[in-house]
C-alpha cells in the first residue's frame, strides 16, 4: 500500500510545473555555485602552494645575517584550503589567510576575503552551502506545504479511506514521497562534489569518511524539515495558510534565529576590539623582561639568577651568549603572555559558541550549520587550530634563531650566522584536526540535531495515528 | 464607495486583530533590532572617548615636559620618549584618525563589523599597510546582525505576503467576489482601493514603529531631519513596491496557496538569489589580486631596499637638497635612513597597492550599477549610505588615514633634517585628523527608481484584468 501511495505522490509532485521549475533553478544555481567554487578553490589552493614554495625560498636566500635580524624580517605561514571548503565554506571568507611570524608579537591572521569585497557579499553568497542549507528547505517546503491539505480540499481525502487505507501507511507513504526529491538532489550534489575533489591533483587530506559524514548531517537536516513541515501540513487544512506558516518557521530557523543567537551572544560575552586587546598585552609584556633592554629590572634580576647558578661573576664568562639567553627568556616571557590573552579570548568563544549551541535548540538550522562547518573544517575551530600552530611555530623559530645565537657568539659581539643557516629551520606543516577529533568536539552539537529529529518525528507520528 | 470600502477593510482589519498583532509583532522586532545596533553604537562611541582621552593625556603630559624643557629645566623622561626630539613626537605620540558615528549608524550594521574604526598612524610603518581589520568572532560575521535594515529588508515583505497573499484569491474562494460583482463599482477599482489601504496602514505603523525606536534610541530629528526623510521615503516606496507586486501575483494568478508559492519564489529572487549572483559576479570579474602575492613582493622589495639605504638617503638628499644639512656634518640617524627609504617604498609599491583598492571601485561600481535588479541591494545600499557603513565609506575612511599619514610624517621632515628641536609651538601647530564622509548618491533617485517598479507593476495588474475581465475568469 506503502508503495502505491508513494508512487501516487511522485507522481503528483513531479507532474507538479512549480516543482518542475523550482527543482531545474535549483539545478541551475548548484551547478553555477559549484564551478565558481571549484574556479576558486583551484585558484586559492595554486596561490597557496606557490605562496608556500616562495616563502620559504625568500626565507632560505637571506644570506648572511645576524639571528635576531632575520627573526625580525619574519616569516609567513599560510593556512591550506581544506577540500571540502568546495562544499561548506564557513568562516573561511571572515578569517585571515596568512600570519605574519615575528620577534616578539604573535599577530593576527591578515587579509580576509571579506574586507577585499563589498558589502554585498554579506548577502550570502552562491556557494553549495548556501543551496544546502537554505534552498533545499525549500523545496521541501514546496513539495510539502500541501501534501495532506491537498486531500481535503480537493475532496479527495475520503476517496483514498474508501481504498481501505490505514492511517499509517498513508502518512509514511507521504513521508517517504516528500522526502524522495529532496534526498536525490541532495545525494546528486554530494556525488558531484565527491567526484570533483577526487578529480583534483592536490586535494589534500580528503576522506571519504568526512563527506559521507557531511552527507549523513544534511540528510538528517532536511529529514527535520521534512517532519516540520508535514507536521504543518496535517494540521492546517487550509494549503495557503500552511504554506504560510511555513515560510515563517524558515524564516525564523534559518535567517533570525542565527542572527538574534550572534546579537545575544555578543552581548553575552562581547569581545575586546583590537585595540583594547593589544594594549592589554602591551600593559602586560612592560612589566616583564625586555631582550631589547637590559637595563630593565626584570633583565637585571634573570643576571644575578643566570651569574648564581653558574657561579661565575661576569656574564662574559658564561659558556654562551647571555645577550641572546636574555632574548630568548623574554621572547618566552612575551609568549607566555599572549597565550594567556589568547587563552582568555578562546574562553570567551567557547562560551559564545555556547551560546549558539544553546539556541540550537530553536532552530534546526543553526547545529546543521555548525556541524557541516567543522566537518569541512572551515569553523571557527579549525582557524584557532590553525592560528595556534603557527603560534607554536613562532615561538620554536625564535627558540632556534637565539639559540644560534647564544651557541656560536660571545657576550656583547654582533653575530652573523652563516648563509646556510636558515635552512636548517624545520619547515611549517599544518595539519588540520581529524575526523575523529572533529567528531568528538562536536558531539553535544550532533546529539541536538538527533534530538531534533527524534521529537519532530514523534510529534508527526503521534499526531498523525488518526489520519 | 471608497468610504464604504475604507470603513468595511479597517473593520475587518480591527475584528481579526490584524492590525493590532502587526502593530505588536513590528514594534518588538523593529525596538529589538534597534536595541542591538545602539549597543553596538554605544560600545563604539565609548571605545573612542577613551582612546581620545587617553591620547589627549599623553598630549598634555609631553606639553608640559616640553614646557619645562624650553624653560631650561631638568626632567626625568625616557630618552626613547623626550619629546623635544621631533621623530619621538612622531612615533610616540601619534594622532588618534577615528571615523565617528554618524546619526543613524545604528540602523545598518553593513562593513563596520569588518573593520576598527579609529588608528593611530605613526611614523613608523607603512601608510598603506596599516591594519584596519576587527577583533571579532567570524561566526557572528557569517550569521550577521539583527539590525533594522535586516527587519525592513527581509521581515518586511515577508510580513505583507502572510497577510495579503490572498486578498483577491479569498473572495474569490469565499464566494464573496461574485457578491462584489454584482456591486456598482468595478473589480479593479476595489481591489486597488483594498490594497492601498492595506498599504496605508502597514506604512503608517510601520513608520510610527520606526519613529518611536528612533525617538527611543535618543536620535536627534531637529538637526537629522533630512536623513529621517530619507529614510522613511525609502521605507515607504520599499512597502509600496511590495504592495503592487501582492497585487499584480492576486490578479495574475488569483488563487491562494499557488498565490503564495509564487510570492514566496519572488521574495527568494529579489532577496537572496539576485543579491547573491550580482555580488558573485562582482566578485569574478572583478577579482581581488592575490593578497599572498602582495606579502611576498613587498617583503622583496623591502629587503632589496634596506640593503641599499645609504645610497637611498644619498639620492633622497640630492633630491632634497633643502633637507641636506648645511654644516657638513653627516651623522644620520636611523630615522633618516627610514624616512628616506619608506618614501621610495611608498612610491614603488603604489601601483600595486592601488591595484586593490582599483578592483574594489570596479566591484562598488558593477553593484552600483545593477543594484536597480533588486530593490534588496537598493535598500542595503542606501541603508548603509545613511549609515555611513557602507564599503564606500570605509574605503575613503582608509584613504584619508593614508594621506594624513603622510601629511603626519612630512611635518616632522624638515625638522629631522634640519636637526630642529621640536617646540612648544610646533605641538600647536601639529596636524589633526578629522574625517569626511564621501558624498552619497541620492535617495530620490532610488525612491523613483522602486516608485517605477511598482507603477510598472500596476500598469502590468491593469493589463492583466482586462483581459481576464474579458475572457471572465476573475470571478469563477
Amino acid at each position: 500500500m506503502i508503495r502505491y501511495i508513494v508512487k501516487k505522490e511522485i507522481k503528483e509532485i513531479f507532474r507538479d510545473g512549480r516543482f518542475k521549475i523550482s527543482a531545474l533553478i535549483v539545478f541551475v544555481l548548484a551547478v553555477v555555485a559549484f564551478f565558481v567554487t571549484f574556479k576558486q578553490y583551484k585558484n586559492t589552493a595554486a596561490q597557496y602552494n606557490e605562496a608556500k614554495a616562495n616563502e620559504r625560498k625568500v626565507w632560505e636566500s637571506q644570506g648572511a645575517k645576524n639571528p635576531h635580524s632575520a627573526a625580525h624580517y619574519g616569516n609567513y605561514v599560510f593556512k591550506p584550503k581544506s577540500p571540502l571548503s568546495l562544499i561548506d565554506q564557513g568562516v573561511d571568507k571572515y578569517t585571515g589567510i596568512s600570519v605574519f611570524l615575528e620577534a616578539h608579537n604573535r599577530n593576527e591572521a591578515a587579509f580576509s576575503d571579506a574586507a577585499d569585497q563589498t558589502a554585498l557579499s554579506r548577502f550570502g553568497a552562491l556557494t553549495p552551502d548556501f543551496i544546502l542549507l537554505y534552498i533545499i528547505p525549500l523545496i521541501i517546503i514546496l513539495i510539502g506545504y500541501n501534501i495532506f491539505s491537498k486531500e481535503i480540499e480537493g475532496s479527495t481525502f475520503f476517496i483514498l479511506k474508501s481504498q481501505g487505507v490505514v492511517g499509517w501507511k498513508l502518512f509514511i507513504g507521504k513521508w517517504l514521497a516528500a522526502l524522495i526529491p529532496t534526498l536525490v538532489i541532495a545525494t546528486v550534489l554530494f556525488v558531484v562534489a565527491a567526484v570533483a575533489l577526487t578529480s583534483l591533483n592536490d586535494f589534500g587530506l580528503f576522506e571519504w569518511k568526512e563527506i559521507l559524514a557531511l552527507y549523513f548531517v544534511y540528510v538528517l537536516y532536511y529529514l527535520i524539515f521534512t517532519n516540520v513541515v508535514l507536521f504543518i501540513s496535517s494540521k492546517v487544512k487550509k494549503s495557503g495558510i500552511a504554506l504560510v506558516i511555513n515560510l515563517v518557521f524558515w524564516v525564523l530557523a534559518c535567517f533570525v534565529a542565527p542572527k538574534v543567537a550572534s546579537n545575544l551572544a555578543d552581548a553575552k560575552y562581547p569581545y575586546p576590539s583590537h585595540q583594547e586587546f593589544n594594549e592589554q598585552i602591551a600593559n602586560e609584556s612592560k612589566q616583564g623582561l625586555d631582550g631589547h633592554n637590559p637595563w630593565n629590572e626584570e633583565s637585571q634580576k634573570l643576571r644575578e639568577q643566570t651569574l648564581k647558578e653558574y657561579k661565575v661573576d661576569s656574564v662574559h664568562k658564561l659558556p654562551f651568549n647571555f645577550n641572546a639567553f636574555l632574548m630568548q627568556k623574554s621572547e618566552e616571557y612575551q609568549a607566555q603572555v599572549y597565550a594567556k590573552h589568547y587563552g582568555l579570548l578562546k574562553e570567551k568563544a567557547k562560551k559564545q559558541g555556547g551560546v549558539y549551541k544553546s539556541l540550537s535548540t530553536i532552530s534546526p538550522f543553526l547545529p546543521t550549520r555548525f556541524l557541516s562547518m567543522a566537518i569541512a573544517n572551515t569553523d571557527y575551530e579549525s582557524h584557532w587550530a590553525f592560528t595556534e600552530a603557527a603560534e607554536e611555530y613562532r615561538v620554536g623559530v625564535q627558540r632556534f634563531l637565539n639559540g644560534t645565537t647564544e651557541k656560536n657568539a660571545k657576550y656583547n659581539e654582533r653575530y652573523v650566522a652563516p648563509a646556510d643557516t636558515w635552512s636548517k629551520l624545520e619547515e611549517f606543516n599544518y595539519e588540520s584536526p581529524t575526523f575523529s577529533e572533529v567528531y568528538r568536539q562536536n558531539t553535544s552539537v550532533f546529539s541536538v540535531l538527533i534530538i531534533w529529529f527524534v521529537f519532530t518525528a514523534a510529534l508527526l507520528f503521534f499526531t498523525n495515528k488518526k489520519y | 464607495m471608497f468610504r464604504y470600502n475604507f470603513k468595511y477593510e479597517l473593520k475587518s482589519l480591527l475584528r481579526s486583530r490584524w492590525l493590532l498583532l502587526l502593530s505588536l509583532l513590528l514594534l518588538i522586532v523593529v525596538l529589538f533590532a534597534g536595541y542591538n545596533g545602539k549597543e553596538k553604537v554605544k560600545e563604539r562611541t565609548q571605545e573612542l572617548k577613551n582612546v581620545v582621552l587617553e591620547s589627549n593625556t599623553n598630549d598634555a603630559a609631553m606639553a608640559l615636559v616640553l614646557d619645562s624643557i624650553e624653560s631650561g629645566l631638568q626632567v626625568s623622561v625616557n630618552p626613547r620618549r623626550m619629546p623635544n626630539a621631533p621623530m619621538n613626537v612622531a612615533y610616540n605620540y601619534p594622532r588618534v584618525a577615528a571615523i565617528p558615528v554618524a546619526p543613524l549608524t545604528f540602523i545598518s550594521t553593513g562593513q563596520s563589523d569588518l573593520f576598527t574604526h579609529f588608528i593611530k598612524p605613526s611614523a613608523y610603518g607603512d601608510s598603506f599597510s596599516l591594519d584596519y581589520s576587527e577583533l571579532a568572532n567570524p561566526i557572528q560575521l557569517l550569521f550577521g546582525s539583527f539590525d533594522l535594515s535586516f527587519v525592513i529588508i527581509y521581515i518586511l515583505p515577508l510580513i505583507i505576503i502572510a497577510f495579503s497573499y490572498n486578498i483577491l484569491s479569498e473572495e474569490k474562494e469565499y464566494g464573496s467576489l461574485k457578491l462584489l460583482a454584482s456591486q456598482p463599482i468595478s473589480i479593479y477599482q476595489w481591489i486597488v482601493q483594498k490594497t492601498a489601504l492595506r498599504f496605508f496602514w502597514l506604512t503608517l505603523i510601520t513608520l510610527a514603529v520606526i519613529t518611536i525606536t528612533l525617538l527611543f534610541f535618543g536620535f536627534d530629528f531637529k538637526t537629522n531631519f533630512s536623513a529621517f526623510l530619507q529614510l522613511i521615503s525609502l521605507v515607504c516606496a520599499y512597502i509600496l513596491f511590495w504592495f503592487t507586486i501582492v497585487l499584480l501575483v492576486n490578479l495574475v494568478v488569483n488563487n491562494s496557496a499557488k498565490n503564495a508559492v509564487s510570492l514566496l519564489a519572488i521574495w527568494v529572487f529579489v532577496i537572496l538569489i539576485i543579491p547573491a549572483v550580482v555580488g558573485q559576479l562582482a566578485n569574478s570579474f572583478y577579482p581581488i589580486p592575490s593578497r599572498t602575492k602582495m606579502i611576498t613582493e613587498v617583503r622583496e622589495l623591502k629587503e632589496e631596499l634596506s640593503s641599499k639605504q645609504d645610497k637611498i638617503l644619498d639620492n633622497f638628499l640630492r633630491d632634497h637638497p633643502e633637507y641636506a644639512s648645511k654644516d657638513g656634518n653627516s651623522n644620520y640617524s636611523f630615522w633618516h635612513k627610514y624616512i628616506a627609504s619608506q618614501e621610495l617604498v611608498e612610491e614603488e609599491l603604489k601601483p600595486l597597492i592601488s591595484s586593490y583598492e582599483d578592483q574594489l571601485t570596479k566591484q562598488q561600481n558593477w553593484v552600483r550599477l545593477w543594484q536597480y535588479s533588486s530593490p534588496a541591494i537598493l535598500m542595503q545600499q542606501s541603508f548603509n549610505n545613511l549609515a555611513h557603513t557602507s564599503t564606500t565609506h570605509y574605503q575613503s575612511y582608509r584613504n584619508q588615514v593614508a594621506l594624513f599619514s603622510k601629511e603626519w610624517r612630512n611635518f616632522f621632515k624638515p625638522m629631522l633634517y634640519g636637526n630642529k628641536n621640536f617646540t612648544t609651538n610646533d605641538y600647536k601647530k601639529l596636524p589633526s585628523f578629522t574625517y569626511e564622509p564621501p558624498i552619497n548618491s541620492s535617495v530620490l533617485l532610488k525612491v523613483v527608481v522602486l516608485l517605477i517598479f511598482s507603477v510598472i507593476f500596476i500598469f502590468i495588474g491593469k493589463q492583466v484584468f482586462v483581459k481576464k475581465i474579458k475572457k471572465g475568469t476573475i470571478i469563477s
